[in-house]
């Protein structure tokens, strides 16, 4: 084989694996919610919305919801569909779980019951929505699940700012939830190893 | 027609109290605003209250412990305390003063409780012999209560609630309970935990049935009774077993507040000053029979419900007495030439009240006894034993929550009192005076109250100013009241 062959063969291979890495390389969408009439900018679900003619299996790994000194703790956990939430009592009181619907939808109501300290209830949400965490000693608990179509998803800390890690690039649409604001689309190319998004959240 | 007259009055404030409970509730709900407790956890009323101010098995729990929850209470308090010296000068006492708390902030609340009255139309001749009472009348009684609670650090506690506007504008109310209580005093010699407390100061007696924090807006009539022979003898009891009393207390809460005691040395002169030396005794035991199949729900605070914690399935008995000795003529003014009357009393009575989930009957049934003399006079006046004073009673009730913000409320109230009957006071048709009280509670928000009750009261007599006839008349009434708390 001429060095001219060796050359051109060598190209298409780093050509070859050029796309081939491209197509799987993990990127990440950083950035950050701000919000107009809104307390606060933590606590937001941020995720990428269903994905047409892809599915994703459901995650073996459980998730916990702790109720602790009459909270719940996190206050917004957002979860794949078919995620399993493990809802764990760290309390001495008696507490109970329940969500009226799931966005709205009363016919996914569900009540958990009581169970003693230390102990856990799993329950499997199949569902997408929000469940909004209620315990009907103490209505002041308050605390929600974000059932989300797609692996790709976070939560905002107190700032406002959000990561999230291992998105294939491609297009897709990125939505938020929050508890007081407006749900907000957006569409994003993630086509670069980062890829920043400023996203504002209204009342 | 006066019935159709009486209905229709009842139909128009039952249809205003709709439309205010409508008005009310069509706003959203934001947030649950209560007193001391509530501030200090953070926590709404319905941790405590299935009905404030009646307690759910977590409130009692919560009382009897001190004004403290039950287990690790440090960790739920969100206002935490003021310390008042470090834990560490516990080991310097007697040499320093003996650390303690206060709490974080003011613990002060206030309640505000108004009632519209709708009272049944008067017959002319009952009006001329008992007085003219208006058919409505708005916000009657217009009471503002102070209440301040909470705890001194471990085992010290304390109450103190008043009614600062009961008699019309810029009167005065007066004073309810004001105790302090230390809890767990049996600690230091081994007994179970909460077997031991101590309350000093003015206090409601521990009644089966608390008056002082009832949901009814009529009293438990038995309650209030008192002993008066009139033209029967010498007999007039200040004491009124409703009321609150100054003395000490103890009692306890063992085997899981399962067992219940109590033994107070009071007054017997309710709030005012002592009107004898001697004191009087109440005793009151009582036992509850929890009746979950689970043992862990038995055993728990509360039950396990598959819907969320709820109370226990139980049943309390009860038994309470009271004693005391009436003295009359102490300083011979009364009866001039007669020495000290003395006119010993009690009142003895059993209790039961039964839970099972949304349900809950209770009655208490009570005897009272005075002993009596008449005084003849002459020169010098001469005293002999007569026929005791009694009056028998009680009452009993039911209250049903169809759902958590909306309850039913039901109690019949009776009391025999031959004295009384005989003495015209109050007039009654028969020596038994009794009542019927079916009535509703809106919880409009965990702080706020909608409250409704029918009194379909006993037949009073009076005559026809027409005909002559002796006719009775059931001074029947209405009520609706609103309550909130913050």
């Amino acid at each position: 084989m001429s060095l001219s062959g060796i050359a051109a063969r060598a190209v298409v291979a780093a050509g070859i694996a050029l796309t081939v890495v491209g197509a799987v390389r993990a990127n990440e969408i950083k950035g950050k919610v701000s919000v107009q009439g809104i307390k606060s900018a933590a606590n937001i679900a941020v995720y990428v919305d269903a994905i047409p003619d892809k599915k994703f299996e459901a995650p073996k790994e459980h998730i916990v919801v702790d109720q602790r000194k009459m909270s719940f703790i996190p206050h917004v956990v957002a979860v794949q569909q078919g995620t399993t939430v493990d809802f764990l009592n760290s309390d001495s009181v008696g507490h109970n779980v329940y969500w009226p619907s799931i966005s709205g939808n009363k016919s996914l109501k569900h009540n958990l019951g009581t169970w003693p300290q230390g102990d856990k209830k799993p329950f499997q949400f199949n569902d997408l929505g929000v469940a909004s965490l209620l315990c009907n000693v103490h209505p002041e608990m308050s605390g929600y699940v974000v059932i989300v179509p797609t692996p790709y998803f976070t939560v905002t800390d107190k700032d406002g700012n959000f990561e999230i890690k291992n998105v294939p690039a491609g297009k897709y649409t990125l939505k938020t939830w929050s508890e007081d604001g407006k749900p907000t689309t957006q569409g994003v190319d993630v086509s670069a190893a980062s890829t920043t998004v400023e996203l504002t959240v209204k009342k | 027609m006066k019935d159709r007259v009486l209905n229709t009055s009842i139909m128009t404030g039952l249809t205003a109290v709709v439309v205010v409970v409508i008005g009310m509730l069509a706003s959203v709900p934001k947030s649950s605003a209560i007193p001391a407790f509530s501030r200090k956890y953070q926590t709404s009323c319905t941790t405590c209250h299935s009905n404030y101010p009646e307690l759910n098995d977590f409130g009692e729990a919560f009382k009897k412990n001190g004004f403290k929850f039950p287990k690790d209470d440090e960790s739920f308090v969100k206002e935490p305390p003021v310390m008042l010296g470090a834990k560490a000068q516990k080991e310097a006492f007697p040499t320093a003063v003996y650390p303690g708390e206060i709490p974080g902030t003011v613990p002060i609340a206030f309640r505000y409780e108004g009632n519209f009255n709708v009272n049944r139309r008067q017959p002319a001749g009952f009006i001329q012999q008992n007085g003219f009472a208006p058919r409505t009348d708005l916000f009657a009684p217009n009471t503002l209560t102070i209440i301040a609670a909470g705890s001194f650090g471990q085992n010290l506690s304390f109450w103190i609630d008043d009614d600062i506007s009961v008699g019309g504008a810029n009167a005065d109310g007066g004073l309810g309970d004001g105790y302090l209580k230390y809890n767990d005093l049996g600690h230091a010699i081994g007994l179970p935990k909460n077997a031991l407390n101590v309350r000093f100061g003015q206090f409601e007696l521990d009644l089966p049935f608390t008056q002082a924090r009832s949901i009814y807006l009529s009293p438990f009539d038995i309650y209030e009774q008192a002993s008066a022979a009139g033209s029967l003898g010498t007999t007039k009891n200040p004491t009124i077993f409703g009321e609150p009393q100054r003395g000490v207390e103890f009692g306890g809460t063992p085997n899981n507040g399962n067992f219940a005691w109590s033994v107070a040395v009071v007054n017997g002169s309710n709030a005012d000053a002592a009107l004898r030396s001697s004191k009087d005794v109440y005793v009151r035991v009582s036992q509850k029979f929890n009746l979950e199949r689970d043992s862990e729900s038995r055993n728990a605070i509360q039950a396990a419900g598959p819907t969320g914690p709820r109370d226990h399935t139980s049943l309390r008995a009860g038994f309470f007495y009271y004693y005391g000795k009436n003295q009359q003529n102490q300083d011979g003014a009364l009866f001039p030439g007669l020495a000290t009357i003395q006119e010993p009393f009690y009142r003895v009575g059993g209790d039961l009240r039964f839970k099972y989930r949304k349900l809950e009957l209770y009655g208490l049934g009570m005897y009272g006894h005075d002993d009596n003399h008449v005084v003849t006079e002459g020169d010098p006046p001469t005293i002999a034993g007569a026929p005791a004073v009694t009056f028998s009673g009680g009452f009993a009730g039911a209250n049903y929550w169809f759902y958590p913000w909306l309850i039913g409320t039901f109690h019949y109230d009776a009391v025999n009192s031959h004295a009384d009957f005989i003495n015209g006071n109050p007039l009654s048709q028969y020596q038994t005076r009794n009542r019927f009280s079916p009535g509703f509670q809106v919880l409009v928000r965990a702080n706020i109250k909608v409250v409704g009750e029918y009194q379909y009261t006993f037949g009073q007599p009076y005559v026809d100013p027409i005909t002559g006839n002796a006719l009775f008349f059931r001074p029947n009434a209405f009520q609706a009241g609103i309550d909130y708390v913050f």
